[in-house]
């Protein structure tokens, strides 16, 4: 009996030690380990609703057109003009001396093939919605295509820098399953290998066709405990992480080995008030009651000692770097006692009890304090708010989207990259959308205008009545625009990107 | 209890598990002072159950005011600490001490709660097997089995996404999670035990199997019993932090132990105070109640193989 | 014999398809998977095309029969996320879970049998008492807390061991001792009394009566007297460990099926998560049919009853 303990302990010790082996080529120098909290579920862009799986395409796909993180303007990438030709049609010229990563050219077929895949009703491809728009692609000569759009579409442009080129070849012959494993790009970086949930390996595409990237090898690990992401940093094991919670700014700066960079990012952060009644009769479908809630909270004291700093205050839900935000309109200052008065008006002179549905922290690192904040200024004022927190985002989410959130919820809203003021006036103020909790006729009409023309002067003015009727209206409780905080080890040199995609070919070494 | 056969021979045998005798174990100051581990187990469990009890009276602060100017406060005896916060405040400016004295009503109730709720079910189904034996044994442990492999995770993700997360439903989770020990167990007890021929009398003068499982089987399981059920209150508790951990626990900013440690365990790197104390409580608690399970059980049944 | 292996084995499989039942049962009632499988914007007609796409719009027993006819044949479909076979996915992941669950085991009986032979020999005594709480104290830790720690003194601190990830025998050790600790205290409780048993039978006496060292007797018998309620208990422990591995392989970026099977679960990636647990069901119920055997070999009052 003891030997067979014995010789089981051995062989369990020899199956613990015949690991898969370290198997790297690289070496530290030559090697940028880049950390992830999840892992992305495909490699196929298109195909996943990750924002995970946005950064890793920058990395091995390019787009028809990409946004300049200084000017934070379209620029060409892929193509190289865009053009409207007419309402519904748009002309683009595309780059030519492109490779994909199998040697193959790209050309208009590989940008028409792209389109259809995911415009393919029978497939389901999640990115079909962003693209909806455009009805036709049509092939002029190998480096010219037409896009024929249902109706006018002005953040087509946008929407350029949304999907990443496949090659034609590789989706007729290889497959869509091929795909999800093996993605052909022609970006700057090649995939390796792929441990799923464990890390990824890409090498540098020495045929890039444009500028070369710094690093040869980017390992990117999937690390989903914050604290040991943290740790990893300061010991030396990964060189860049993300989403570090304004708490902990301080243990990477003082380490000694890494150092914080943040930069003000396209989410923005707001409670939603159920004016819409969507869960129910509440006391938000007052508008007296949404403004008392609005002129209770003292959102920018709470950016100063809560988030040292780390938020810009807006005035309604749109950001500072959206096309179409309105710098002029100020923001609620706290006013305690025209909160109560307003209370009082609306009829709750006692107060008024309310739920408060939160959400975990998952794409805000802070929320749970400044969220504690936001509380106990709302009691000042005599709403008596009874907390209910969800700390499974899935649960959460699947809540909002059942109507059964109301009447007060914590939300935020990354607009997909896109900087256009209607990435979320469509979804979080058009009447009867998924996450759309307030309802105005008003508001509706604003945002079809600014939707269906392409005149960029017109839309401007048009947002500017929205965002002022949002705020007239008090259609949420506002607070501010989110900034992002990175960790970069000392040994590299990053910017923090304003659209919160990681591109580890902008990492350079540090100079000694 | 001797059983006496009609010839008036016993027969019983003299390795008896003490709980088959007769009267409970004798208290003296001697025996005290053999289990005196026991007992100072025992008294620091009462401490801590007396703190969550008088909770409102002995915490300094109320354990849900907010207060952001002084947020992650150290402990007082640290650069920047105070007397008014003892063992500091966590990341929106709550006393730690008050919650963790809260926090421990929240976690003994769960705890025992869930005991209660799974230990009535295991034993009774753990009899069911054990007495009844053939298909209704079969059933019962194949029951279990499936139990055992179900992933708890799974369980605890249904329960709290349907029926959201409360102390009541945690209990349910907890209390679902863990009876098919008591199953086991008792199933392999009563196995032994009905075989003894004082049950086999009693079948044959006619007495009730409802009669013979609770007044004759089941008060010699009792040491078990309590054993196990003590032991597995602490094992509560550990599972109560696991939840949270998940997000499917207590939800702040109710305090219980798991959870301030869930929410605290990004700070062990700069704050540590402010998941080291619940931690710390935690770990003393299930300290103590093993400790006094331990005695429990040598002082009830020194043969008992837990 | 053959008719215990033989009720067993079917027992075995009433258990797995029972879980596979259960688990179905239970995604269906937590939510809609298709609101998580869309992006946040996507419109109504979507969703009803993504219904009917993934045979959600069937009745709930049709649904299970479908999978259970394709589940025998080893086809547990695609995974609603990453269109992959979710066996595939499942398959790649058990090793490093495995090779964890081995490694704490390990680690469990290194703390846990010189504990509790320690424990046993001096039982009562201030030893006794201390080794109880040395192996308490392992599981009276919540998991992440300890790995955390260990981190943070090991990788942070002395630099000398990486802080996560999974490759090198060096990765290994800070998640099997965590996850070692985690199981200890029971399994010591077992060896201790297990040796305090052997402490006072006869052939102990007669032993110390020839003269042969009594320490040495005791461990050796104490071993074969504790071996089988330490197997039947480390079988048991198989299940649980997968709750410690969860936290385990989270804290130290350990990428086994574990988190693959929490995340699917949040996910309500229907494909991956029944696989994951009928495969992970059929490996726990093989490991305690297994202990089953041994023991009912060992001891035939267990498989008569």
């Amino acid at each position: 009996m003891r030997r067979t303990l014995v010789s089981g302990s051995a062989l369990f010790l020899l199956l613990a030690l015949g690991c898969p082996p370290a198997a790297d080529a690289q070496t530290r120098d030559d090697t940028l380990v880049y950390a992830l909290q999840s892992d992305v579920d495909t490699w196929d862009p298109p195909n996943s609703v990750l924002r995970e799986a946005i950064i890793l395409g920058y990395h091995v796909f390019d787009h028809l057109a990409v946004r300049d993180l200084k000017t934070r303007r379209v620029v060409p990438n892929l193509a190289l003009s865009w053009k409207a030709l007419n309402d519904t049609t748009w002309e683009v010229k595309l780059r030519q001396g492109v490779k994909f990563h199998d040697g193959s050219p790209f050309t208009a077929r590989d940008v028409k093939a792209t389109f259809e895949r995911v415009l393919d009703p029978t497939k389901k491809m999640t990115a079909r919605g962003n693209h909806a728009k455009i009805k036709s692609v049509e092939i002029v000569d190998d480096h010219t295509v037409k896009f024929h759009t249902d109706g006018p579409y002005p953040i087509f442009v946008e929407r350029l820098t949304a999907l990443v080129m496949a090659s034609e070849k590789v989706i007729k012959d290889k497959g869509h399953e091929w795909m999800q494993e093996h993605p052909i790009g022609t970006g700057p970086y090649k995939l390796v290998k792929w441990d799923r949930k464990h890390e990824h390996l890409l090498v540098r595409n020495d045929e890039y066709w444009g500028p070369k990237a710094p690093y040869k090898y980017v390992r990117i690990r999937i690390i989903p405990e914050q604290a040991t992401q943290i740790a990893e940093l300061i010991s030396g094991g990964v060189d860049v992480i993300k989403a570090v919670p304004p708490d902990q700014i301080d243990v990477i700066n003082k380490s000694g080995q890494a150092r914080t960079a943040s930069s003000p990012i396209l989410r923005t952060a707001f409670l939603q008030l159920d004016q819409a009644a969507r869960s129910g009769p509440n006391p938000f479908t007052d508008r007296r009651v949404r403004q008392a809630a609005n002129l209770a909270t003292d959102m920018d004291g709470i950016i100063k000692h809560v988030l040292n700093g780390l938020g810009d205050r807006v005035a309604t839900a749109v950001n500072p770097m959206a096309f179409g935000f309105d710098a002029g309109l100020k923001p609620y200052k706290q006013d305690l006692a025209a909160a109560k008065k307003l209370l009082a008006e609306a009829g709750y002179p006692s107060g008024v009890d309310i739920v408060y549905n939160q959400g975990p922290p998952t794409v805000e690192p802070g929320l749970l304090q400044t969220d504690e904040a936001i509380v106990a200024d709302l009691t000042k004022a005599g709403f008596r708010v009874k907390q209910n927190y969800v700390g499974d985002n899935t649960v959460f989410v699947a809540r909002i989207k059942d109507s059964k959130a109301g009447p007060m919820f914590s939300f935020s809203w990354g607009y997909y990259s896109v900087f256009d003021a209607d990435a979320i006036l469509y979804d979080i103020f058009k009447c009867k959308e998924t996450y759309a909790y307030y309802c105005n006729p008003a508001m509706d009409d604003l945002i079809i205008q600014g939707r269906s023309t392409l005149d960029q002067k017109k839309r401007a003015e048009v947002y500017a009545k929205a965002q002022k009727l949002a705020f007239d209206d008090a259609a949420y409780l506002f607070k501010w625009g989110l900034r992002g905080v990175w960790g970069i080890s000392n040994r590299v040199d990053y910017q923090a990107p304003p659209d919160e995609v990681d591109r580890m070919f902008l990492v350079t070494p540090r100079k000694k | 209890m001797k059983a006496v056969s009609a010839r008036g021979e016993v027969v019983l045998e003299a390795d008896e598990p003490a709980a088959l005798r007769a009267g409970p174990p004798r208290m003296s100051l001697r025996r005290l002072w053999r289990f005196k581990w026991g007992v100072a187990a025992t008294a620091i469990i009462l401490t801590i159950v007396g703190s969550a009890v008088w909770a409102p009276w002995i915490s300094p602060w109320d354990p849900l005011s907010v207060d952001i100017r002084h947020r992650l406060g150290p402990p007082a005896w640290m650069d920047g600490g105070t007397r008014a916060h003892v063992l500091g405040t966590d990341q929106v400016g709550r006393d730690l001490l008050s919650r963790v004295i809260y926090g421990g009503r929240v976690s003994l109730i769960i705890g025992v709660a869930a005991v209660l709720v799974s230990s009535s079910i295991g034993v009774l189904l753990g009899l069911a097997a054990g007495y009844f034996a053939g298909r209704m044994d079969w059933t019962i442990m194949t029951l279990v089995n499936v139990m055992l492999t179900f992933p708890f995770v799974l369980l605890a993700l249904a329960v709290i996404a349907v029926l959201g997360p409360s102390l009541v439903n945690m209990i349910i989770v907890l209390g679902i999670a863990d009876w098919p020990l008591y199953a086991r167990v008792i199933r392999a007890e009563t196995l032994a035990i009905r075989e003894r021929e004082f049950i086999l009398a009693g079948r044959a003068l006619g007495m009730s199997h409802a009669r013979l499982v609770f007044r004759q089987i089941l008060p010699n399981l009792v040491s078990v019993i309590v054993v196990i059920a003590t032991l597995q209150v602490a094992r509560v508790i550990i599972l109560e932090s696991f939840l949270s951990f998940l997000g499917l626990g207590v939800q702040p900013p109710t305090p219980a132990w798991g959870n301030m440690l869930g929410e605290g365990r990004v700070y062990m790197l700069n704050s540590w105070w402010i998941a080291t104390f619940p931690g710390l409580a935690i770990f003393v608690t299930t300290l103590a109640i093993n400790l006094m399970g331990n005695a429990l059980r040598d002082w009830l049944d020194p043969h008992m193989k837990l | 014999m053959k008719r215990y292996a033989l009720r067993q084995l079917l027992q075995l499989g009433v258990v797995v398809v029972g879980i596979s039942m259960l688990a179905f049962a239970i995604l269906h009632v937590i939510g809609d998977p298709v609101l998580l499988l869309l992006p946040l914007n996507a419109g109504k007609e979507e969703y009803e095309r993504y219904h009917k796409l993934l045979g959600l719009d069937k009745p709930v027993y049709v649904q299970y029969w479908k999978f259970a006819s394709r589940a025998v044949q080893g086809d547990f479909g695609k995974s609603w996320y990453t269109d992959t076979p979710a066996f595939t996915l499942v398959l790649e992941r058990m090793p490093p879970t495995l090779y964890l669950t081995s490694a704490g085991l390990v680690a469990a009986l290194l703390i846990a049998l010189p504990l509790g032979i320690l424990a046993a020999l001096k039982r009562h005594s201030l030893v006794d008492n201390l080794c109880t709480m040395l192996a308490v104290a392992g599981q009276a830790m919540p998991i992440f807390w300890l790995g955390i720690m260990l981190i943070i003194v090991f990788a942070v601190r002395l630099k000398a061991l990486p802080a996560s990830g999974y490759g090198t025998w060096q990765h290994f050790l800070m998640p099997a001792f965590t996850l070692g600790a985690f199981l200890a205290p029971l399994t010591m409780r077992l060896v201790r009394s297990g040796v305090i048993e052997i402490m006072n039978m006869d052939y102990i006496r007669t032993a110390r009566a020839k003269g042969v060292g009594e320490n040495t007797v005791v461990v050796k018998h104490a071993f074969r007297n504790a071996c089988i309620p330490i197997i039947t208990v480390l079988g048991l422990q198989f299940g649980q460990l997968l709750g410690g591995a969860i936290v385990t392989e989270t804290v130290f970026a350990w990428p086994g099926v574990a988190t693959l099977t929490v995340e699917s679960i949040r996910n309500q990636d229907f494909p991956v998560v029944q696989c994951a647990v009928v495969l992970l069901a059929l490996i726990i119920v093989s490991v305690n049919f297994l202990v089953d055997m041994i023991v009912g070999l060992i001891d035939p009052r267990i498989r008569l009853g």
